[in-house]
């Protein structure tokens, strides 16, 4: 981590172009090379494929490569820096956000598998590999939890509850709503509409936009104070395990709407639902100690959408359009 | 002083009715932020939807009841007892076991209900719902809080997670 570049730069450089050498080295790092990894490199590379996106075989062969071990962290030196190095004020505005993470990664993992019943038996590949990814994002920061942050717990969960204090409210809008649909799926597997109104949620809006806002101001931070290097190191691997889960839901769905163009139709009402409830915070998050201010995190988050929305070419009607512009931040993400 | 009514009994859904009117306590509006409450508001002004909310394996019932709410110009106009024989309209059914509706009540997170589905939405057009959901939240959370003598089951309850 030698660069100590500002965790907001990205925002003024504007997108970057990855040569061939930098691809490589995000797609073929093993876990303890990640640490050398620019995490904006990863984010980039997250939207490289997204104009062309790639079948689920090579997603499922990318997995295959790239899958890592989660209990190869050692988070020695992040509880030194955790405890010693880091302000108050770090930690509280750190644990705000990445609390987000710790749920959304255990949501997403225990979601996803009724959307494998009415997929093609190539994305069944891809999805699979998918659970098992979100489930060591899961143990992952069960770790972090407990051994850097210190919270106790006999099992996951009295972990999950013991971080859960720092959840904010709206959390319940986009992970409740992934719930419930996940329930409509286990009761109609095969409808079509119901799956394009679930992929809009979990691939587009949770992993495409909440999950790469909230990896890029924690893991920004991290790299540019020089702290949490396997926090940073597993965090970044993970962030990578999400460039295939974004690839795979911006390719289901650009293949439903191009199979069926009404399917735009159930992506504008469910963006409908998840815009009109998140204007709104119940709590308020410091950035500033993380090295954001409100507007940045907000102008990344809009940055996240647009071009996830322009790379798959899924326009907006004007009144999300107008929607749009009152949304504030959930910082989420599985 | 009233006695304390049995859970999903008539009187109980009174005290539900004037606990909806009355709204969040002052202790849990003090928790979040104004903006969060005045979006609360907005939303319950102008409301016009019913809930039936689901008990099931209500013991000594041994089957679901359903306690109905309608709500009309920010206001509880409606709410009321519904028995496994009387017909069934909402614009939303949702359903709970009796042990998640106990837990509610001993201070289980209304939010975590929802999102680990111990309340799921039976029937009624979800991304409408959603639209809702802070309010519906709140509301479930303000139900699970007003006082009621919970029977004791037969069957052993596991630990609510």
């Amino acid at each position: 981590m030698a660069e100590r570049k500002s965790p907001t730069a990205v925002l003024r450089e504007g997108p970057r172009a990855l040569s061939d050498d930098q691809v490589r080295e995000i797609e073929d790092s093993a876990l303890a090379e990640v640490l050398q990894v620019d995490i904006d490199d990863v984010i980039e590379y997250v939207h490289k494929d997204l104009k062309s996106l790639p079948d689920f075989t090579t997603l499922y062969r990318k997995y295959l490569k790239q899958r890592w071990d989660v209990y190869d962290l050692d988070f020695t030196q992040d509880k030194v820096d955790w405890q010693e190095k880091m302000t108050e004020e770090e930690r509280q505005s750190f644990i705000a956000v990445a609390s987000g993470f710790h749920h959304g990664e255990r949501q997403v993992e225990i979601e996803l598998p009724v959307f494998m019943i009415g997929a093609s038996e190539e994305e069944k590949l891809h999805i699979a590999a998918q659970i098992e990814d979100e489930a060591r994002h899961t143990v992952f920061f069960d770790r972090f939890y407990r051994e850097v942050v210190g919270l106790k717990g006999d099992d996951i969960m009295a972990v999950l509850d013991a971080s859960f204090p720092w959840v904010s409210e709206t959390f319940v809008a986009p992970f409740g709503l992934l719930a419930y649909q996940a329930d409509e799926l286990r009761l109609h597997p095969y409808d079509e509409r119901a799956r394009v109104r679930y992929g809009t949620n979990y691939f587009l809006w949770i992993e495409g936009v909440l999950a790469l806002s909230v990896m890029k101001v924690t893991l920004s931070y991290a790299r540019w104070r020089g702290f949490l290097p396997a926090y940073y190191t597993g965090f970044t691997a993970t962030c990578r395990d999400e460039s295939r889960h974004v690839q795979g839901g911006m390719r289901y769905l650009q293949d439903a709407v191009r199979k069926d163009p009404t399917m735009i139709n159930e992506i504008h009402d469910t963006l409908r639902t998840i815009l009109s409830v998140s204007g709104v915070v119940s709590r308020r998050i410091y950035y500033e100690p993380l090295g954001w201010t409100d507007d940045e995190v907000r102008a990344l988050f809009f940055l996240q959408l647009r071009r996830k929305l322009n790379d798959v070419g899924i326009g907006l009607s004007p009144d999300l359009e107008e929607l749009l512009q009152r949304v504030q931040p959930v910082l989420a993400g599985g | 002083m009233s006695p304390v009514p049995d859970f999903f009994s008539p009187s109980w859904a009174e005290s539900v009715r004037a606990a909806l009117t009355a709204g969040p306590s002052e202790q849990a509006r003090a928790a979040k932020l104004q903006e969060y409450w005045d979006f609360f508001e907005l939303i319950k002004s102008m409301y016009p939807a019913s809930w039936a909310l689901g008990c099931r394996d209500l013991p000594d019932l041994g089957s679901t009841a359903y306690l109905f709410v309608q709500w009309d110009g920010g206001t509880v106009t409606g709410c009321r007892i519904i028995g496994p024989d009387e017909p069934l309209e909402a614009t939303y059914v949702l359903g709970m076991d009796y042990r998640d509706w106990k837990a509610l009540h001993e201070g289980y997170d209304a939010q975590r209900t929802v999102m680990y589905r111990k309340i799921v939405l039976e029937d009624g057009d979800l991304l409408e719902f959603f639209k809702a959901i802070y309010f519906f939240v709140e509301s479930l959370a303000v139900i699970g809080s007003v006082p009621a003598v919970y029977p004791q089951t037969l069957r052993s309850v596991a630990p609510a997670r």
